[in-house]
Order: structure tokens, then C-alpha cells, then sequence
């Protein structure tokens, strides 16, 4: 069965839109944040066609690059100075909101009460990178394409930075 | 170690997909219909030009072979 395309842009605004706007939101201010992300949107439902890979994995990567690509254009300049640590009562109100589809369980709370303390535990060059990688959901590729780097030091680095905020939360 | 660093990691990833979760449970989507209505505009030039293809003729050879020597005056 052949699928229309409008109704694959739909699947997609499901699928992709709530993630991306985090991103899109954390990296631009919110008055602008809107447009930029329509203007994502559009580049992926549009270019769905240009899109080589076969994985979720390379999906998603693609759908970051195109994210990524619409924040240099635009917002050079603020996109160079993001990455401003969001303060935890923040964090725990989106936790709070979260709960609102999916309950948290007690054994959620405390997983994610030391999750978010690894956080803070963390210097800011390490913030950065356990951000995009754990909350971002950037794979190693990706952030090693973003910050020109290459895949094994953006691999180990974080590899580091987890395990000092662990030894600072021991 | 490396159990301690997987559960770590594992942890980090349940915050991650909350932290998703909440922001777009608090920002739901505005408006979509800007998109959609490109994704629906694109999707009708594609099929035109689809249409267009199969029912545009072809020019005839020797009728292209006419028209030289007229373009050449």
C-alpha cells in the first residue's frame, strides 16, 4: 500500500515535532523559536524524499541535521552562546509536566532525581555534551558533526564526564 | 564500573525522554497548518508534474525537423 504523502507528514509532526522543539526551544529565544521550528518541520516533511538512510538511528540524525542547519542560518550568532544550564526547579517542572500522559513511579523519582543530580554535578563543558547526548538524544555522530569533532573524542568525553559527576555524587 | 556506568547512562536517557516529553506537553504545537499547507502544496506540484508527463505528447521528429529552418531565419 502506497502512503499519501500529507498523511506521512502528519506521522511525522507526531513522531518528530515534540522532540525537536526542545531542541529548537533550548537554542533560540521563544519568540522566534516557533518559526524556526515550522521552518524545520517543513524542510523534513518536504525533503522526506532526499532521505538515504534506513534506520531510526540515521532518521533522526537527519531530521537533527536539518534542525541544525535551519539554527546556523538563522541564528548564528545565538546559537554559539546557547547551552546555558536550565535550573533543576525548571527540569522538575517539565518532569511534572511529563507525568501528566505516564504517572512517575517511586523508582522512577529516585532514578530521576540522580539523573538530574549527575547533571548539576557536572562541570559546564561536560553540562554540554551529557545535555545533547542524554536529553537532546544526540547520538555521538551527531554531536561530533556539530562541534567538529571527531566521533571517538565526543565517545570518550562523555564517557569522562559521566564518570566524574558519578564520583561527585559518591 | 561499567554496570554502574550503563545504569548512569540508562537513567540520564528515562530523564531525557521526560524532559521531552514535559516541554512538549507544556508548549504544545502552535499552529502546523504552515506546514502542512507546504507539504500539501508540494505534494500537488508533484502530482501535476506526474500528470503532465504522462499526458504531455510527444513532439513528433519530423515535426521538430520542420521548425529548424523557420528558427533559423
Amino acid at each position: 500500500m502506497r502512503v499519501q504523502k500529507p498523511s506521512l507528514a502528519e506521522g511525522i509532526f507526531r513522531i518528530v515535532e515534540p522532540d525537536l522543539r526542545l531542541f529548537v526551544f533550548s537554542t533560540v529565544p521563544h519568540h522566534t523559536a516557533e518559526d524556526v521550528l515550522q521552518e524545520v518541520l517543513k524542510a523534513v516533511a518536504t525533503g522526506m524524499s532526499k532521505f538515504a538512510g534506513g534506520t531510526t538511528g540515521e532518521f533522526w540524525a537527519w531530521c537533527y541535521r536539518i534542525a541544525r542547519n535551519k539554527l546556523n542560518d538563522q541564528y548564528r550568532r545565538q546559537a554559539a552562546d546557547r547551552m546555558q544550564p536550565v535550573p533543576p526547579e525548571e527540569l522538575w517542572q517539565l518532569i511534572d509536566a511529563s507525568a501528566q500522559d505516564a504517572p512517575i513511579s517511586p523508582q522512577d523519582k529516585l532514578d530521576l532525581e540522580y539523573a538530574m543530580g549527575l547533571l548539576t554535578a557536572s562541570k559546564p563543558e561536560c553540562y554540554e555534551f551529557l545535555w545533547k547526548h542524554f536529553v537532546f538524544g544526540l547520538a555521538y555522530a551527531e554531536i561530533a558533526e556539530e562541534l567538529k569533532l571527531k566521533y571517538d573524542a565526543v565517545r570518550m568525553k562523555i564517557g569522562r564526564c559521566l564518570a566524574e559527576a558519578q564520583s561527585l555524587m559518591a | 564500573m561499567p554496570n554502574q556506568h550503563t545504569d548512569a547512562e540508562a537513567k540520564l536517557q528515562k530523564l531525557g525522554q521526560r524532559l521531552r516529553a514535559g516541554f512538549a506537553k507544556q508548549h504544545p504545537a502552535q499552529n502546523l497548518e504552515a506546514v502542512r499547507g507546504a507539504v500539501r502544496e508540494q505534494y500537488e506540484q508533484e502530482q501535476k508534474a506526474k500528470r503532465e508527463k504522462t499526458i504531455t505528447p510527444p513532439v513528433p521528429k519530423k515535426e521538430r525537423e520542420r521548425e529548424e529552418p523557420d528558427q533559423e531565419r
